[in-house]
């Protein structure tokens, strides 16, 4: 009895710095944030009123961001988990050293810091860059704009995205016992059968996590869309940087920052479905 | 053993090099600040290498008093600066700052206090070659003495443009005649388009109202018709509305010819001339009314440990010779009036040897910028 309450204690002690780190230092500032957002002041009273959502939905360019933001976020998300699933696939079911040279090639990207990254696309891809060249050897001179727009963030997110989602999805890949495979082609399945029956839905869990975590992670990326982005329309965080350090308007800036809380919080909620479900055994 | 005696005997000598070494460097700043005049200048490593190698060891020579400079690199810790004087006035103290060159909006920032010198020719003969209607002078509220500016200019290739605009409404019809071959960089990222925009704004509202240090959020209101004229020009900008990033996108531009004209820093441009990274073809001229400019103003604190030896400087550095230094150097405007160079630095800048416009001060500037982006960069086509 004594030693079991001394283990609670024990475990209490160690929990209760995290614990406080999280309440202090995010939700506190968090909350104060989002009431502050709602604050305004009238006639020298403070009231609580929507006032700035109202204005930044009024902002054309704003709104214009808002759905910018998302529609370049489902882009890059849907290209790499394509990608990814391909190249876990097959670094899943292929032997031989051409899988194993791309097995240690794919992870690259990884350690490459974005920075670097981005300027290395924008060389790559600009106007006078390393594709339209290759292009117009080819003969083909009207080379479409591949940066300075969403096809550049698109283009640089997917790059940059690769490597953490097939780790992912090949790790649940891993998980799928041969013999199912095995027992599906037997019964006369064929690749894709066997694919959409068998690999698909059981590796569910995994594809939740990396699509609801590649999608948090790209819509609030910075550095991707300030260097390879264009003037307008621009993604969520690079203008909530400009409405805070050079429009000088921070309100509305955390009234953006609330907003992409909340659409993050629903692709959160995926996530947090997708592991629980996995905890309760479902797979 | 010989051989590990002599590594003992290399290591004594060296720490002893070492030693002297340490000594010295901890030596010489207490011996500048014996005597001779300490300057605060801020600015890039250009401004920090005309003092270094230029403008200092020449003061040095033809006056005999020594000095110590204090660089603040890119302004950094300005207003730390102007506290620091305020500190020293308001405990009874003389201050170490005997000279300050920064932004004419900290001056301002200090002259409610009372800590600045009042420049005449009384106590700066040169200061009576100094045009008091200077933006630097009336933005730092008359304390601040401009020595080196820069402002935005029009650069254009002669090759395409056979005449080229006086006045910016003549910009804007060239804009609308030759589709695509004009460009402004994105304001939030570079001067000169910001130059470009303050002056459509300065169109329809007065720039005295916006350049100095009271603010009224009211007063933008003004600004309306500037934004959709910058709107309506959308379509004839290069590549479909491309604002690029930066003074020095803009520059490359040029120096591809996939533009003909654009705004640019008249000291980056004859700085690009010179290194040929711009071809020979393209010129730079001053329009009316003129593109903004300035950015620099110098100010000397009236309880300055040396303030004989701070206004001595200043009046050296306004000689048309230590002028002359300062605009072959940074390919800037004199802080002294044109007509005071020499005939030869007059004939160098001709295209831009002209006044300018001032800036908006800081609160005007970012809500230009917010509008811009609002109205025309992010407002669809």
């Amino acid at each position: 009895m004594r030693s079991t309450t001394r283990e609670g204690v024990t475990g209490l002690a160690l929990v209760l710095p995290p614990f406080f780190l999280l309440i202090f230092f995010i939700l506190v500032p968090a909350a104060e944030a989002v009431l502050g957002t709602l604050r305004v002041e009238r006639s020298g009273h403070i009231v609580y009123s929507l006032a700035r959502y109202v204005e930044m939905f009024h902002t054309i360019s704003l709104r214009r961001s808002v759905g910018f933001t998302i529609m370049v976020t489902l882009a890059s998300v849907g290209v790499t988990f394509v990608l990814a699933y391909a190249l876990a696939l097959y670094l899943r079911f292929s032997r031989g050293w051409v899988s194993t040279l791309l097995g240690a090639l794919f992870i690259i990207p990884l350690f490459i810091p974005t920075v670097i990254a981005s300027f290395a696309m924008v060389t790559f891809l600009e106007h006078h860059g390393y594709i339209a060249t290759l292009l117009h050897y080819v003969g083909v001179e009207d080379t479409p704009s591949l940066v300075f727009n969403a096809t550049g963030i698109v283009l640089t997110e997917v790059w940059a995205s690769i490597p953490f989602a097939t780790l992912v999805l090949l790790a649940g890949l891993q998980g799928i016992d041969d013999a199912l495979i095995d027992s599906a082609r037997d019964v006369g399945a064929g690749a894709l059968r066997t694919f959409l029956a068998v690999v698909l839905p059981l590796n569910a869990v995994a594809t939740i996590i990396t699509m609801s975590l590649l999608f948090i992670g790209i819509l609030g990326s910075f550095t991707i869309p300030y260097l390879v982005g264009g003037n307008a329309p621009q993604m969520m965080s690079v203008v909530m940087t400009n409405y805070f350090t050079n429009y000088l308007r921070p309100d509305i800036s955390v009234a953006l920052a609330a907003l992409s809380f909340v659409i993050a919080a629903l692709a959160g909620a995926t996530y947090v479905a997708g592991v629980s479900r996995r905890e309760r055994g479902a797979v | 053993m010989r051989k590990r005696l002599r590594i003992v005997h290399w290591t004594t000598v060296l720490i002893a090099v070492v030693f002297v070494f340490t000594l010295g460097l901890y030596g010489i700043p207490a011996r500048g600040q014996m005597a001779g005049v300490t300057l605060y200048i801020s600015g890039d490593t250009n401004i920090q290498e005309m003092f270094d190698k230029d403008l200092l060891p020449l003061f040095e020579r033809e006056t005999s008093v020594k000095t110590k400079m204090v660089f603040l690199e890119h302004g950094q810790g300005g207003e730390a600066i102007v506290a620091k004087i305020i500190a020293a006035k308001r405990t009874g103290q003389k201050t170490d700052v005997d000279l300050y060159e920064t932004q004419p909006t900290y001056i301002a920032a200090g002259a409610s206090e009372g800590i600045w010198t009042k420049i005449t020719k009384d106590n700066v003969a040169n200061a009576a070659k100094v045009d008091y209607n200077r933006p630097e002078v009336l933005v730092s509220n008359g304390f601040g003495i401009p020595y080196r500016g820069s402002s935005v200019v029009l650069a254009y290739n002669s090759k395409y443009v056979k005449t080229p605009p006086r006045t910016y409404d003549d910009i804007l019809a060239w804009i609308k005649q030759n589709p695509g071959k004009f460009t402004y960089c994105d304001p939030q990222t570079c001067g000169s388009g910001s130059a470009f925009v303050y002056v459509a704004l300065y169109k329809f509202s007065k720039a005295e109202d916006f350049s100095g240090v009271s603010y009224d959020a009211a007063k933008v209101t003004a600004w309306e018709p500037a934004f959709q004229l910058l709107r309506s020009l959308k379509p004839y900008i290069y590549n479909n509305g491309f604002y690029p990033n930066g003074n020095v996108a803009v520059l490359q531009l040029l120096g591809r010819e996939n533009i003909y004209m654009a705004p640019v820093w008249s000291d980056q441009g004859v700085s690009y001339l010179d290194q040929g990274l711009l071809p020979k073809d393209i010129k730079l001229a001053q329009v009316s009314p003129p593109f903004t400019g300035g950015d620099s103003a110098i100010a000397i604190p009236v309880h300055a440990e040396h303030q004989a030896s701070g206004l001595m400087f200043l009046n050296w550095l306004l000689t048309s010779k230590a002028q002359t230094i300062v605009v072959n150097k940074l390919a800037g405007y004199p802080g002294i009036d044109w007509k005071y160079m020499p005939k030869d630095v007059r004939d160098k800048f001709a295209g831009i040897a002209q006044n300018f416009s001032p800036l908006p001060n800081g609160q005007y500037q970012a809500d230009a910028k917010r509008l811009w982006q609002e109205k025309v960069a992010g407002s669809g086509q």
